[in-house]
């Protein structure tokens, strides 16, 4: 009788065994552990996100010629208004280096450009990380700013070989310093709670007594670049709510954010020169 | 003889008992009462003492942490801001979420000492001293953190570490302290959210104008008596974050109002004291109320720039000659009120001593009012009969009374004066015979009358007693002499004796505009303040055209003293403003020699007198002349010119503030 009670119990005590030799195990070790799951389970992370972009792909070769066309115009629109917005940033760029040449003043050009697709949206909190198909090997840092078109996305927070993860700046572990658009003074930005199916949010803190916005009077909040860590001048979003603060100098209030933040396919990493000087980069695709 | 039973095993021996043995009875008995008591005892504990233990065990458990509330703001007449608060940002290190890593470091702490070789090997240290070092040793990481995100190099210091841990367990420890905003901003964005090390804000005051008004404002202190009334829990052990209490100035004579309300939280303790969350209760703290005072910034701005213009110590005061209400109470030198905020460096109060800046010569400096005072010496005439609108003197440059003789103004020979042009030109001669004439006795009641002996009671802290009023009685008191003649003399031209402040002088001529013998000055504004009504002086409409008509001839040119009113080359002219105007310069015997003090009373328009006006300039150097009408006139006139220019449509915008002190 005891030997055939031990053998039922025998999977729980193995259990309890490993749980408790994971436990003792030095973290050195969890470590690399953990890194070198990811590593191998990210080759099925990338070949899952190209399978998605195929099956895109042919999703797109069943549209029916007139709407490529009509797709295609519309196109050649946008495409026509950012050349015109491109041949303007081209001119400035050579004013801005005319004049640093002129005042002897060192470059402005901080970051360089790393355009990676979004291989996977982490499940658990999908609003929160996503994974992008770049990693160390494209010169992508930890901590470097990421970017789309509507504005901020977030914050490198893991680097793998071939892969990064990104923390959006929805998730309440994405803290960063703001401004007003307008204004100078520092404003605390952070994600929100944000739960599924729902617009996203983040909150403001600190915000100056003066600054007055509503939902019927937003007010556009953009990073402020005194972090370091980001441009000035890019997207948050809006602030929609302020109210007093309990310290009774300072605001409160609601940023709404950047819908499309919730389906990314693709965005920009901004890598700072002097790490990207520094690291080894293999060459964008 | 025990007889065996059927079952009973061969050889042993069993005693057995039959029936109940009254023994055992009384044990039963013994048991139960015990157990009564005990039962008795627990209900007693659990029923009737519940309450007690509870509490015990909440104020064992419970800790009370108070954070004061910011003060209120202080405004100006025209509700422009003289003091707010700023936020004040700091690092702070949650000292809870540091426990584990505190105690990993006491064990590598242990560990190195004992992995030294024996001959290297020190004494191990305590355990208390382990503790210690864990404790640096973790803070000064996270302070290191700290300074690679911003680029210093601070060190954690090791006594107040050791103060906090032992006295303020539950509170933050503060690592750096007032960050610039970009310093904050970095630190927002570069620590990680979950960090100990978090940034926080408290208030601090902020004076956007400088040293505007500081001697009316003061300065706050830090103190730990936060006021917690109305906030639960007041028998547990209390935490307070340090608030700011008024330590001069309306910050200290109006505490009450300007207070914040504090507010705080209850947390539950581990057996450690450290804190878990979340509170069991919360309460926000609430601003105080708001002070509006009667200032009127524009006026002060000018007083404080034209006073600083002279490089010499001085005051200058202005009133609503119908309210009271102060609208300018200036004094040099002063001091940078954003200096005490947070607080005030020990260099920075070594330099505010050295410069003499604490003293407040509007409120504080009792000074000889000088020729000024010669409208006091008139009105005595008047009242006591033996002055008429049109009397004469002959001025000869010097009168003598018993064997001294006292030189006229500037020692010129006036020839035959009379009032109207006494007044102008400042004629001591005729104002020693009028003195004389008229005789202390009375000269003393009129000043008293107009309340000159006694400290105008303004709702300042520190307002001077010493002002002085002399007579016989008062000349035998403190000297042991007895009054001269030429005591009386020079009572008239307001000099030996009688010293007076800036705000009194300012009192008195607004008094005189509204020809009345008090006015009470406030320093808070009341829109709906009624015009003061007290004595009337009691002249005779043709007197009073005399008086004011020697006034208004004093800012005109040609023989005005104060005649630089007048001149465009000199000043900007104050069109259509009739001004009445007295100057004084008096003498003082000093240490260094013989100073000046440059006085000028006035008020506006002569018509329906509106601002009343003392300015006082300590001269600096022994033997020079700082006249009232050189040095006490300009600025005089930037109040005039400011407040004609309050008056014009569309005026009270907001003025780059003039700064001297920084």
């Amino acid at each position: 009788m005891p030997s055939r009670r031990f053998d039922q119990a025998r999977p729980f005590l193995t259990l309890g065994i490993l749980v408790a030799g994971w436990l003792i195990m030095p973290g050195a070790v969890k470590s690399f552990l953990r890194a070198s799951f990811f590593e191998l389970t990210a080759p099925v992370t990338l070949a899952a996100s190209k399978v998605r972009d195929l099956q895109d792909f042919w999703a797109l070769r069943s549209h029916s010629k007139t709407e490529l066309i009509e797709a295609g115009r519309d196109q050649a629109r946008i495409n026509a208004s950012y050349e015109v917005a491109v041949q303007q940033t081209t001119e400035l760029k050579a004013e801005i280096a005319r004049l640093e040449t002129l005042l002897r003043l060192p470059s402005r050009d901080q970051y360089r450009l790393e355009h990676a697709r979004v291989a996977r949206r982490d499940f658990s909190a999908w609003w929160q990380r996503i994974v992008i198909r770049k990693g160390r090997d494209h010169g992508i840092p930890v901590g470097a700013p990421a970017v789309f078109s509507g504005g901020v996305v977030g914050r490198v927070a893991e680097v793998h070989a071939m892969t990064a993860v990104v923390e959006l700046i929805t998730s309440p572990g994405v803290r960063l310093a703001g401004v007003v658009e307008g204004d100078s003074r520092p404003i605390s930005f952070q994600g929100g709670s944000n739960p599924a199916f729902a617009p996203p949010t983040g909150i403001v803190e600190l915000m100056p007594l003066d600054i007055i916005a509503s939902p019927t009077s937003p007010k556009r909040l953009v990073t402020s670049g005194y972090g370091g860590v980001f441009p000035p001048g890019l997207t948050l979003g809006t602030i929609v709510r302020a109210e007093l603060g309990s310290d009774g100098l300072h605001k409160s209030g609601e940023v709404r954010l950047d819908e499309r933040l919730g389906s990314l396919t693709e965005i920009t990493v901004l890598v700072p020169l002097e790490v990207d000087a520094a690291a080894p980069v293999r060459s964008s695709p | 003889m025990h007889t065996p039973l059927p079952g009973d095993i061969p050889g042993l021996t069993v005693e057995r008992r039959d029936g109940r043995d009254p023994r055992i009875l009384f044990f039963y008995f013994i048991i139960v009462v015990m157990l009564l008591l005990l039962a008795g005892g627990l209900a007693h504990q659990q029923l009737r003492r519940t309450g007690e233990h509870a509490n015990a065990e909440r104020v064992q458990t419970q800790r009370r942490i108070v954070h004061p509330g910011p003060r209120g703001n202080i405004l100006d007449r025209h509700q422009r801001v003289l003091v707010d608060n700023r936020p004040r940002f700091s690092v702070r290190l949650l000292l809870d979420a540091i426990r584990p890593e505190i105690r990993a470091e006491e064990l590598i702490i242990k560990r190195r000492f004992r992995a030294q070789d024996d001959a290297d090997k020190p004494d191990l240290p305590t355990a208390p001293e382990i503790r210690r070092l864990a404790r640096m040793s973790v803070v000064q990481r996270y302070l290191d953190q700290v300074n690679r995100i911003l680029g210093r190099d601070e060190r954690v210091d090791a006594r107040e570490l050791d103060r906090h841990f032992t006295r303020e367990l539950l509170l933050p420890y503060t690592l750096l302290d007032d960050l610039a905003p970009a310093d904050y901003a970095r630190l927002l964005e570069r620590l990680p959210v979950n960090s100990p090390a978090q940034v926080y804000t408290s208030s601090a005051r902020h004076y956007p104008n400088g040293s505007a008004a500081s001697h009316v404002l003061g300065y706050v202190g830090s103190t730990e008596d936060v006021g917690i009334e109305d906030f639960p829990g007041e028998d547990l052990r209390t935490f307070k974050m340090r608030g700011s209490v008024g330590r001069d100035g309306v910050e200290k004579r109006h505490d009450d109002v300007l207070q914040g309300e504090a507010g705080g939280a209850i947390f539950r303790v581990d057996p450690s004291g450290n804190r878990i969350n979340p509170p069991l209760a919360q309460v926000n703290p609430r601003q105080g109320g708001n002070l509006t005072l009667s200032i009127d910034l524009d006026l002060q701005l000018a007083a404080e720039k034209r006073l600083a213009e002279t490089e010499m110590a001085g005051a200058a005061v202005a009133l609503d000659v119908h309210t009271g209400e102060v609208l300018v109470l200036a004094s040099k030198p002063d001091y940078d009120l954003n200096a005490f905020s947070p607080k005030l460096g020990a260099n920075a109060a070594a330099d505010i001593t050295a410069r003499g800046a604490w003293f407040k010569r509007a409120v504080q400096g009792a000074y000889k009012p000088g020729s000024s005072f010669k409208v006091l010496t008139t009105i005595a005439g008047f009242r006591a009969g033996v002055l008429k609108p049109d009397s004469t003197v002959p001025c000869p440059g010097f009168f003598r009374v018993g064997n001294r003789s006292f030189a006229c103004h500037d020692g010129h020979a006036h020839g035959e004066i009379d009032l109207v042009m006494a007044i102008t030109k400042s004629c001591n001669v005729f104002f020693y015979q009028q003195g004389i004439t008229i005789g202390i006795d009375a000269l003393a009641r009129e000043a008293r009358r107009f309340h000159l002996d006694r400290p105008t009671g303004i709702d300042l802290p520190d307002e001077t007693r010493r002002m002085i009023i002399p007579d016989p009685e008062w000349k035998r008191r403190v000297t042991g002499e007895a009054w001269q003649g030429g005591d009386t003399a020079q009572f008239a031209i307001g000099q030996g004796f009688v010293d007076v402040t800036p705000l009194q002088m300012a009192c008195f001529a607004a008094s005189v505009a509204r020809d009345e013998v008090w006015t009470q000055p406030f320093i808070l504004h009341d829109p709906a303040r009624p015009r003061q009504r007290t004595e009337p002086i009691g002249l005779t409409p043709e007197q009073r055209a005399a008086l004011l008509t020697g006034m208004e001839q004093v800012t005109r040119r040609p023989f005005g003293t104060a005649r630089i009113l007048d001149d465009p080359q000199l000043l900007a002219p104050l069109p259509g403003l009739r001004i009445a105007a007295k100057t004084g310069t008096a003498q003082k015997q000093t240490e260094r020699g013989m100073i000046n003090f440059a006085w000028l009373i006035a008020f506006a328009p002569i018509e329906d007198p509106r601002i009343a006006i003392a300015i006082a300039i300590e001269g600096d150097t022994p033997g020079e002349e700082t006249g009232g009408g050189r040095y006490a006139s300009p600025v005089a006139h930037a109040i005039f010119q400011a407040w004609l220019e309050s008056r014009l449509p569309g005026a009270r915008k907001i003025k780059i503030p003039f700064k001297p002190s920084e």
